[in-house]
């Protein structure tokens, strides 16, 4: 029996190299994104391995918000300079460092900041003293002096800076120019994962960084015949409450927890998009082996008539789909790792940028890999076996197989019913609720149900969809409408491939343009000044006094945003000075009052919050925050639901009095009518020393804003295409099979007077409505979904509700083209059948 | 009224056979005598080797294979043993697929002519499946016919028929000849279907071996006996 599954894959080649694509493709993907992952990982815990190599202990400001990550040092507070003199003296102590660090961004020679700010630029205080620091002098001096600085090898390499050269440095309080010590690398790679170092000496960074006579923590060293439990509790007597020593190790830990949990974050999502490829692959896989046992039914009734089990030829199926699969899976393997490269410069084209090293090929990944592989292949073939299995030996001789249609077609309705009904009550659900995880499961069951009902439909939809075919292009046209409807089951599970793809762009496009429209409202409908000052992240507050004294300025608003503790929780709490704000932002004030409250300090909370919290003007609420500790704020008003503002909102002077430092992250200006532009002044003269702070309009605030959505969702589209992809091998194949099926027909068209022209024509068309039926059905069921998801996010930030309805006609034309495409070769090889040896053909 | 002067072939073996316009000629031969090949030469399904084959006077070998396709679609028709519809059109969609193809006009009157003689009527919006054997090879027949050919080409049309289907779908042939003028070659193994024809030629080992005029179905087992023996 193997003799026969094997001799059956060799006459079989081209339609199973065909199946074998749809899954090379998805394992490609998973494997590419298992080793990206770990290489993330490896490189990330590497760096963070090479910080803490040598650090016994770390004295640190205790994290005092609950939900608090452990490693952001923003949210401890830093500890006093005197600590580290008190640690020196603890007996078994052999050197302590105190270390801070803070936003510090290079400028290049043309005066551009390099790196994307934010967090890709670290400036921190240089340790000369290669006993605790990981930063390695490789050429000049460590910094001296309030002017020199030293710079990472890569940055230096890439942007041409040496020894002795000045640079502009972007700092919180303005840029300032340094002259370059030294280069330094970190541990023995050029950078820290692609971040920009800039190190000053340590009196210089506590002066920049506006931590005077204190540390962001203080690293300690303990002499080798210590005992580091005895050390720890030691060295935690000397610590005023509010502060905690850890060992090294932990804090190391800590770190790479985190860094984990954002990594991983990146690999699931790509791995779901792997997952929908495979999803869709699964049905081409049905699709081939059940048209492969379909035109074979003759072959397996007569295996069975000399006497093959029922076993043997469910065995033979399923063999076939394992030794498919685990070649399919070895190649997605190995082009995983070219998958890995591409997937990372696909991220960073679209501005997600990851460091460089070496690629890391855990033991995991094949194993994942093949097993996936394997596993999708041979569950897609378990269908087909079992049709496989129902053949009846008799069907050897007579002219065409048993088919069981009805009764399957009746079995698949009440399924398609039922599965419908659930999504229905899903979607509901998750849209009264709100939940969007219920209207996403309603989604996901609405899919199922169409998958399952389409066959039902593919026939006259199918009809419907090639009438404008039959009419352009005349007979062939007519020909490729009936071909596509005359076997409906075969149809709609082709296009049910494509229709997934469609319907999951078309549901990111709902959600994307609801977004979108949603954003522009809340801006609207929010800000009333002209201009918005803002930058990557906080800025120095020296920006504020030189942007509201330009002439034409009336009102200058500043706005600061930080972490507290709300009853518990931790949340964003954003603050603006009261003075003029109706000028500047509009708070739709429900009960209470907006600035007054404000500028008294009270807390104000959206009508959501106060809905859900059971909050109303002149409650008293705990609150915490990181510098001041415990305290009570009241609540002087609550204003309409707007996700742009926040949920919580406090006066400025509130704000300074119980954070550590905060920076503004903007600053909103409404000037006098008949002022001209400010911008020009603004952006190339007073902003030029704070590289990345800018003024925009409000318009083109919003504009930027929307662009950060769209950009967004072409990432998305683009990892969606492959699904579509992978749709279209299954039209391609199907096709194949379908003109391998029919050489005699077509022999019989050639013959009475068919032209090559004319059976493209016919392949084409036939390739065209299968595709329209996907897309079709796929962007109904989409932009149901997307709808129903988009109401159910409205707590979340989705106010509006907006179908593009230009984008989703784009769908569809592209699925045409796309069809067009994909009958390319298939057209192809029918036009160039023999014509007698079709005709002569079995 | 169509075509000029003979249809004429020139077999692969250098015999040079004849087959006259408004004539039933039927070639008859053991099983690789090569009438098969004869006839798909004869239809531009095929090329021969050497030699050359005319339709009127046009030299087949000399056309591509756009030029063979439309040749085939205007001035040849075609019966054959089995697979003669396509499945997923109606019979009336079937009887005018040529046309169709062609873009060209169906004659209504000659349409609903040659449907009232196959008695076919009350079948042409029937999809194949849903006909008989017979039915199918008349809506076939047909098809041949519509597009008024020079020549029509029958290969072993009886071949998977019962004797009154047959006898039916003969019938019809032989009319088309004697009304209309219809030249028609057919291949075939049964000699009571040859006894139709104006003429037979006999076929053996690729010559043209005998030759009978105004046959009937006695005569010719009798020449087929001769040959096998």
């Amino acid at each position: 029996m193997s003799r026969v599954t094997i001799r059956g894959l060799l006459s079989r080649k081209l339609r199973l190299a065909l199946t074998a694509l749809a899954i090379v493709l998805g394992v490609t993907f998973i494997t590419g994104t298992l080793v990206l992952g770990d290489t993330l990982d490896r490189t990330f815990n590497n760096l963070v391995g090479t910080a803490y190599q040598h650090v016994s202990f770390v004295v640190r400001g205790r994290a005092e918000l609950s939900g608090t990550s452990a490693a952001e040092t923003s949210d401890r507070r830093p500890v006093p300079a005197s600590l580290a003199a008190a640690i020196r003296r603890v007996p078994g102590v052999a050197y302590v460092y105190g270390a801070v660090g803070g936003y510090a961004q290079f400028m290049d020679r043309d005066g551009n900041a390099i790196g994307s700010g934010g967090t890709s630029t670290l400036g921190f205080s240089f340790d000369s003293n290669t006993q605790l620091s990981p930063y390695r002098l490789v050429q000049g001096r460590a910094p001296t002096g309030p002017d020199q600085v030293v710079m990472d090898k890569a940055t230096a390499t890439k942007h041409h800076f040496a020894v002795g050269d000045r640079v502009l440095i972007n700092l919180p309080g303005g840029a300032r120019y340094f002259r370059i010590s030294g280069i330094v690398k970190y541990g023995s790679s050029d950078s820290l994962a692609g971040l920009t170092l800039a190190g000053f000496d340590l009196r210089t960074a506590q002066a920049l960084f506006d931590l005077r006579g204190r540390y962001d923590s203080i690293d300690v060293l303990a002499a080798p015949s210590a005992n580091t439990v005895r050390l720890q509790s030691a060295i935690a007597r000397t610590l005023p409450s509010g502060v905690q020593v850890v060992s090294g190790q932990t804090a190391a830990g800590q770190l790479s927890t985190e860094v984990d949990n954002e990594l991983s974050f990146i690999s699931t999502a790509l791995l779901i998009f792997g997952a929908v490829a495979l999803f869709v692959g699964a049905f081409t896989i049905v699709n081939t082996f059940s048209i492969t046992v379909e035109q074979r039914t003759r072959e397996l009734a007569l295996l069975r008539l000399v006497g093959a089990s029922r076993g043997q030829v469910f065995r033979s199926v399923l063999s076939e789909a394992a030794l498919t699969g685990v070649a399919a899976s070895l190649i997605g393997l190995g082009l995983g790792v070219l998958a890995a490269l591409g997937l990372k410069a696909l991220l960073k084209a679209f501005g997600i940028a990851l460091p460089s090293a070496p690629l890391v090929f855990e033991a995991r990944t094949p194993i994942v890999a093949i097993a996936v592989g394997v596993g999708v292949t041979m569950l897609s073939a378990l269908i087909p076996a079992q049709r496989a299995v129902r053949i009846a030996p008799v069907a050897a001789l007579s002219s065409r197989g048993e088919h069981h249609a009805a009764t399957v077609r009746r079995r698949r309705l009440i399924a398609g019913v039922a599965l419908a009904a659930l999504a229905v009550l899903g979607l509901a659900f998750g849209v009264s609720e709100p939940s969007a995880g219920l209207a996403g499961l309603g989604a996901f069951v609405a899919l199922l149900a169409t998958i399952t009902l389409v066959p039902a439909i593919a026939g006259p939809l199918a009809g419907g969809l090639g009438r404008p075919a039959a009419r352009v292009l005349g007979a062939p046209g007519r020909l490729g409408r009936e071909n596509a409807s005359r076997n409906p089951g075969r149809t709609a599970q082709t296009s049910a491939a494509l229709m997934i793809g469609i319907a999951l762009v078309s549901t990111i496009a709902v959600i994307g343009a609801s977004l979108s429209t949603s954003t522009k409202d809340q801006i609207d409908s929010a800000v009333t000044a002209d201009y918005l000052v803002t930058g990557n992240g906080g800025f120095s507050t020296s920006v504020v006094p030189a942007v509201s004294h330009l002439p034409g300025v009336t009102t200058a608003t500043t706005v600061y945003q930080g972490q507290f503790e709300f009853r518990g929780s931790l949340f964003t709490l954003v603050a603006a000075t009261p003075t003029r704000l109706g000028q500047t932002v509009q708070l739709q004030i429900e009960k209470g009052s907006g600035a007054a409250a404000m500028a008294a300090g009270d807390l104000l909370v959206d009508s959501m919050t106060a809905q859900t919290d059971n909050l109303h003007v002149g409650s008293l609420v705990p609150v915490k925050f990181a510098r001041t500790g415990s305290t009570t704020m009241r609540i002087g008003g609550i204003y309409a639901t707007n996700p742009l503002l926040g949920s919580y909102l406090t006066g400025a002077s509130y704000f300074l009095a119980h954070f550590e430092n905060p920076l503004p992250i903007g600053v909103l200006l409404r000037t006098a009518p008949g002022t001209p532009d400010l911008n020009p002044a603004l952006n190339n003269r007073i902003l030029v020393p704070y590289a990345n702070v800018s003024s925009k309009t409000r318009a083109q605030f919003e504009h930027d804003q929307l662009d950060s959505i769209n950009t967004l969702l072409n990432l998305i589209y683009v990892l969606l295409a492959l699904a579509v992809l992978v749709a279209l091998i299954g039209i391609v194949n199907t096709l194949m099979l379908s003109v391998f099926e029919r050489t005699r027909e077509i022999g019989l068209l050639r013959a009475v007077g068919m032209r090559r022209r004319q059976v493209r024509a016919m392949i084409r068309s036939e390739s065209v409505i299968i595709a329209l039926l996907g897309a079709v059905v796929g962007i109904v069921i989409g932009t149901g979904a997307g709808v129903a998801l988009a109401s159910s996010l409205r707590n979340s930030g989705i106010t509006a509700i907006s179908v593009p309805l230009p984008r989703l006609i784009a769908f569809l034309i592209v699925s045409a083209v796309l069809g067009l495409s994909a009958a390319a070769w298939p057209a192809r090889r029918a036009a160039n059948l023999d014509v007698l040896s079709a005709i002569a053909a079995e | 009224m169509y075509g000029t002067g003979d249809a004429a072939v020139r077999a692969v073996n250098g015999v040079s056979v004849e087959f006259k316009r408004g004539r039933f000629t039927a070639v008859m031969g053991p099983s690789g005598s090569g009438k098969s090949t004869l006839m798909h030469c004869m239809a531009g399904l095929d090329t021969p080797s050497s030699g050359r084959v005319f339709v009127g006077d046009s030299e087949l070998g000399r056309l591509d294979d756009a030029a063979l396709t439309q040749l085939r679609r205007d001035r040849i028709g075609f019966v054959f043993q089995s697979f003669n519809l396509v499945p997923t059109l109606t019979a009336a969609e079937n009887i005018t697929l040529g046309l169709d193809l062609a873009g060209g006009e169906v004659d209504r009157v000659w349409f609903d002519q040659l449907v009232g003689q196959l008695r076919i009527a009350d079948r042409l919006s029937h999809r194949p499946s849903e006909l008989s054997g017979g039915q199918q090879q008349r809506i076939a027949c047909a098809r041949a016919l519509i597009g008024r050919p020079e020549l029509i080409f029958a290969d072993e049309p009886t071949g998977n028929l019962d004797s009154n289907a047959s006898a039916e779908v003969m019938e019809f042939l032989r009319r088309a000849v004697r009304e209309h003028d219809q030249s028609i070659v057919m291949v075939t193994h049964d000699p009571r279907a040859a006894a139709y024809a104006d003429r037979v030629v006999f076929l053996a080992d690729g010559r043209l071996v005998a030759e009978l005029q105004a046959p009937t179905a006695d005569a010719v087992f009798e020449q087929m006996k001769l040959l096998d023996g």
